[in-house]
């Protein structure tokens, strides 16, 4: 700190606060959508046995999403290569 | 009927023995019969920071499992007559604790006291569940940083999961406190404020707790900062008091400290 800064005080703002705020509603908006579907894993399952009945592939990918109050299931499946 | 009053958090060390503590001070000392219980079982606490750590003879699980009555193992406080405390047992079996007896306990205590301060275990496992179950209202302690946050977040989540009074049709009654606010760190953009953290979990505040040095003189004591006149951390208690009384009490200012012309230029 200089001697002016220690006279008169610092009026320079750190902005992490900010960044604590920002990273938390990104988290929480996430996990916030995990838990307002406690059948997730089920359906995880279900689908994919579908998926494996149907085609050779195991990959299956969900994901859960909060958007504007909208809870939202993104499903991805690959099928790989011909 | 007695009325349940859950302290939780998620986090650990944030604050919630200190707020049961001090919370079951008060309301003894506003002319309620308070039991403050200690749920934390295998990490007693409560029993240190209300400074009746030398009286303990039986604990709570003595008392589910029959081992002796509910009156040998109550300890009077000597100073807040209303005032009666559970200790937690030292046990390292945390599953120790059954449904069908936590819930006839709570209800014996219903019988006999206004107030039953539950003060729960960090975490969100059985111990926490236990509390939780029969809760009246809760009160969520989390300080201003992401973790704390985060953990009083996933807790308001699971609260009415794990509620007998929610399973019923009710909602549990839910509160924050903010504990150890900084306000020359908000002041400056570095600490979370009350309103970020009230933005975030969406639920009404029932007290912020400065960051108060005195606290930690008074948990060497044994003796609650409520009763300490010229704290700043005890007049944020008392309002917190007031406040579960239905009293319209208003929050009180913290402001930075104004750091004098001297101390600024020599340290």
């Amino acid at each position: 700190m200089t001697l002016f800064e220690r006279i008169f005080g610092t009026k320079k703002r750190d902005n992490s606060a900010n960044k604590a705020k920002a990273r938390l509603k990104v988290m929480l908006a996430t996990e916030r959508a995990d838990c307002n579907i406690p059948y997730l894993e089920d359906l995880k399952r279900e689908i994919l046995d579908v998926v494996k009945k149907y085609t050779k592939t195991g990959d299956v990918n969900i994901k859960t999403e909060k958007q504007n109050d909208i809870d939202m299931l993104e499903l991805e499946i690959s099928l790989g290569k011909n | 009927m007695g009325e349940v009053i859950t302290i939780t958090s998620g986090k650990g060390g944030v604050g919630k023995s200190t707020l049961s503590a001090n919370l079951a001070v008060g309301l003894a000392e506003s002319g309620k019969k308070v039991v403050a219980v200690d749920f934390d079982i295998g990490l007693r606490n409560l029993d240190m920071i209300l400074g009746l750590e030398n009286r303990i003879v039986y604990d709570v699980i003595d008392v589910m499992e029959g081992r002796c009555n509910l009156s040998q193992a109550l300890i009077n406080d000597k100073r807040s007559k209303n005032l009666y405390f559970l200790p937690a047992s030292q046990t390292s079996d945390k599953t120790i604790l059954d449904k069908d007896k936590v819930q006839k306990l709570i209800e014996s205590l219903k019988n006999e006291f206004d107030i039953i301060i539950l003060d729960s275990p960090a975490g969100i496992e059985s111990g926490f569940e236990h509390s939780i179950f029969l809760a009246d209202r809760a009160i969520i302690v989390t300080t201003p940083d992401v973790s704390a946050v985060r953990d009083a977040d996933r807790v308001i989540g699971i609260i009415d999961a794990k509620s007998q009074k929610a399973k019923d049709g009710g909602e549990v009654l839910k509160h924050v406190v903010i504990n150890r606010l900084k306000p020359e760190m908000v002041d400056s953009g570095s600490m979370l404020s009350v309103d970020d953290v009230l933005s975030i979990l969406a639920l009404p505040l029932i007290g912020i707790v400065p960051d108060d040095e005195e606290i930690i003189t008074s948990t060497n004591e044994g003796e609650p900062i409520f009763y300490n006149k010229n704290s700043m951390a005890g007049e944020a208690y008392r309002r917190i008091t007031k406040r579960i009384l239905g009293e319209d009490i208003s929050f009180m200012e913290i402001k930075p400290k104004k750091v004098g012309f001297f101390k600024r230029l020599f340290g």
